[in-house]
């Protein structure tokens, strides 16, 4: 079985902690990716994991305790496949000095507001700083405003979202868990920007 | 979704906890004055100066039985039965002049150190207490007594009208509109708040904390009033009402309630409430308030209220908080065997705990070398895991604090549900062993399917544990297997409907003291409602605390008839055994019942508790 006799805490090779292992399974034709959404509490990131995941949608609020772990693969037209394994982060502020250890060897951080809460936007961009700071060098960020359903208590423009996104190098969407608006898109975009291995 | 409905959902009738009460006093809770004649007034309020009806406490009616207990460890009846009536008079009085009192506010003090024994009228039992002095002089220390309540006051259940617009139980802080203004706030029946030294909200069963600040504010003038006079405050009984108060170090934790449970239990209440806090942010919030005593703890415990709801409402409905023992789920020998084995292997590959559950049931547990766990953080770790619904959705990896086992230091849990009830939670210390415990997960998950363990945890969900019906009369009968006879059972009968066991049998608790485990019986016939159950657990509760305090005891045994039961409680070296009887009960009759129960306990014990792998018996 792949479960070692090693102690986890006493293996040095594994280095990431939290980053799956390399076991040669990501290729050219079929990556392998570790994602981390961060956001706050409540903006619906479980939610957007869940749509994407399982195309499920759940309006029972579920706060998130530590981190859920959760993978899918999509396969993109140019018969590539992308498996990502995604950690969905607790947003309370209790979790926020343990994100480093979700975040890390991460190539894909999705931050997540919710259009109708400025706070949570100013949130956003505390975790965007965040990875810059600290997320791997060459980490593709993605700004995600979800709750897009409800327009009539937008209170964070597109403008703001695009503008944000735009100067600090992100792709930008907006997305509703909700109606499964653009939930997909937002991650086959993440798989086109993703940075392909050089074939060998 | 399925997740939801396999949450047992218990109406609100029993879960509102309102006294009927209106409040007669109306104090500005805002002013905070320390002067000690507007703390008087501040409890009032809180008390709602409910009128005492001597009434119902002063028909006391006193027996006392001596009963030898004889040298095969069995319990018998002696020839001699004496009767004393004249104590019941003197009881009686005794306990009308306590309520007296308690409508005069008492305040009792602990000394610093916990050396003291705790005073008398600290408890219910007061007045039962106070003769018990005579009763040890009328016979060795195996007294047997028993006790006639009529119309005792203690029924605070079953007489909480239906309301269906609360019909649903909801999850998460209840009724957060709530303030110390409303009545139907100052109507609840018990409180909990935790607090900090500088009398910041934390936490409140009901009403929103940053609107409760200035009530917050009041309780914290009350206690550093008390410590400003180099003592300490423990209680204070105000009418019905009980203000139990635990300090630890910078949080103030306090209870107002008018259960009449007693203080020792509502302190435990409160402990295993700061150990759910502490599971979830380690003692080392006590720093913050060391850099800053204003600090406002409340958003670092933001989501948790579904936690602590949870936990409070277990303190009423799971016998584990008062006995602090765990239980398991009752399985074939081999089968646990099978599932501690595999738990083994994955704990040889460096998992502190590895832990099975079904429920807020064991189905087995492994602990790394002499790492051990103790009950009460089994306790608080399954009520995290099942109050938390995001760990049915997929498998999650989060830091949680064992407070028993360290309260300053996080472990890291990963933690899966096998299946809608069953879940299993691997604890280790390495904050980076997720993919390592993730592996483990699948091999277990593997073994326990291949080896049918699963599928025999959900038929025992389903078909239960022990039943009262079931216990043999005969005595020389051998019970070899609990799963045959219900097998057997559900063949014949086809539903598992009972209607009391032998001579009024109605429900037992066993505790084994040497391996922290208890087993109680499967309630039937009569105490089906969840209304009978709380409060038959409220008197075992009773019971427990009678049998333990240290000013009077340890008690052996004792008999206890009220309007509700016959209760007979008797605790050797080995195990504590309580048991509830028909009030008509016999009590010749109810003891030798007992015997045969410890004797069947004796029989089933592989397959009712985890032998052998508990890390106490290393």
């Amino acid at each position: 079985m792949g479960c070692s006799s090693s102690l986890p805490d006493r293996s040095p090779g594994r280095v990431g902690g939290l980053n799956p292992d390399n076991g040669g399974d990501s290729d050219a034709k079929n990556l392998r990716v570790k994602l981390v959404l961060l956001g706050d509490s409540g903006v619906g990131k479980s939610c957007i994991v869940l749509r994407f995941v399982r195309g499920q949608f759940d309006p029972t609020s579920k706060v998130t305790v530590g981190a859920s772990f959760l993978s899918q693969t999509i396969a993109l037209q140019d018969s590539t496949t992308v498996k990502f394994e995604i950690w969905d982060t607790a947003g309370q502020e209790r979790y926020a000095a343990l994100a480093p250890l979700y975040y890390r060897g991460a190539a894909v951080g999705v931050i997540v507001y919710d259009i109708t809460n400025p706070d949570s936007f100013h949130k956003a961009q505390y975790w965007v700083k965040e990875l810059q700071k600290h997320g791997s060098p060459d980490i593709v960020l993605a700004l995600v405003g979800n709750k897009a359903d409800l327009q009539e208590k937008r209170e964070v423009s597109v403008q703001a979202g695009i503008e944000y996104a735009e100067k600090n190098g992100m792709f930008f969407i907006e997305t509703s868990a909700k109606t499964a608006d653009n939930i997909n898109q937002l991650f086959e975009e993440i798989a086109k920007r993703l940075p392909r291995p050089s074939p060998s | 979704m399925a997740s939801d409905s396999s949450y047992a959902s218990p109406s609100s009738d029993e879960e509102e906890e309102s006294a009927g009460q209106k409040p007669t006093v109306d104090v500005n809770i805002n002013s905070i004055d320390t002067s000690l004649d507007a703390i008087e007034n501040q409890l009032s309020s809180i008390a709602l100066n409910a009128p005492i009806d001597d009434g119902t406490v002063s028909s006391t009616d006193y027996h006392e039985e001596p009963v030898s207990e004889i040298d095969d460890g069995s319990l018998r009846e002696s020839v001699s039965e004496r009767r004393r009536n004249s104590i019941g008079e003197s009881s009686s009085s005794r306990g009308s002049g306590l309520w007296r009192n308690n409508l005069e506010v008492g305040v009792e003090l602990e000394p610093e150190g916990d050396g003291s024994p705790s005073s008398p009228s600290s408890s219910g039992y007061a007045g039962e207490r106070g003769s018990s002095s005579s009763a040890a002089s009328a016979s060795d220390t195996d007294v047997i007594r028993e006790i006639r309540e009529n119309g005792s006051s203690m029924g605070d259940d079953g007489v909480v009208p239906l309301d269906p617009a609360q019909a649903q139980w909801i999850r998460g802080k209840r009724h957060a509109d709530e303030d110390d203004g409303s009545i139907s706030w100052r109507k609840r029946k018990k409180h909990f708040f935790i607090l900090s030294h500088s009398g910041k909200p934390i936490y409140s069963r009901y009403g929103d904390e940053h609107k409760l600040a200035g009530f917050s504010a009041t309780l914290q003038a009350i206690i550093s009033f008390v410590e400003n006079g180099g003592d300490r405050v423990k209680l204070v009984r105000a009418g019905k009402h009980q203000v139990v108060f635990l300090v630890k170090g910078p949080i103030y934790l306090v209870c107002i309630s008018c259960t009449e449970e007693p203080y020792e239990s509502l302190r435990g209440q409160l402990e295993l409430l700061y150990g759910q806090m502490i599971l979830i942010l380690t003692r080392s919030v006590d720093k913050c308030f060391e850099k800053n005593p204003k600090f406002d703890m409340t958003p670092l415990l933001g989501g948790t209220d579904a936690v602590f709801s949870s936990l409070i409402h277990s303190f009423s409905r799971n016998p584990a908080t008062f006995l602090h023992a765990y239980t398991c789920l009752p399985l074939a020998y081999t089968t646990r065997q099978a599932a501690g084995a595999i738990l083994q292997d994955v704990a040889d590959t460096g998992v502190l705990f590895a832990i099975l559950m079904c429920k807020d049931k064991v189905v087995s547990l492994v602990g790394l070398q002499k790492a051990s766990l103790h009950p009460d953080d089994m306790l608080l770790l399954a009520n995290f895991v099942m109050s938390s619904e995001s760990f049915r959705t997929s498998e999650s990896f989060s830091p949680i604090c064992l407070p028993r086992y360290n309260p300053m230091a996080f472990l890291y849990a990963y933690v899966h549900y096998l299946d809608v009830d069953t879940y299993l939670t691997l604890l280790t210390t390495s904050s980076q062993a997720f993919f390592h415990l993730k592996e483990c997960r699948i091999q277990i998950e593997a073994v326990l399917k291949k080896s049918n363990v699963l599928n025999e945890v959900e038929r025992s969900l389903s078909d239960g544990g022990m039943r009262i019906e079931d216990l043999p009369v005969d005595p020389s009968a051998n019970f070899g297997s609990l799963f045959h006879l219900n097998q057997r059972k559900i063949a014949t009968n086809g539903t598992v409907t009972g209607v009391g066991g032998p001579a009024g049998l109605w429900h037992f608790i066993y505790r084994s003291i040497y391996l922290d485990q208890y087993v109680s019986s499967e309630f039937a016939s009569p105490i089906n409602h969840p209304h009978q159950q709380k409060r038959l657990y409220r008197a075992y509760q009773r019971l427990y605390a009678s049998m333990h305090d240290k000013g009077v005891g340890p008690h052996k045994t004792q008999f206890r008839r009220d309007d509700n039961y016959v209760l007979l409680c008797w605790v050797t070296q080995d195990f504590e055994l309580y048991a509830a009887f028909d009030p008509l009960a016999d009590k010749g009759v109810a003891i030798r019942i007992c015997n045969r129960v410890c004797q069947w306990v004796k029989d089933v014990e592989n397959e009712i508790f985890l032998l052998g792998a508990t890390p106490f018996s290393w």
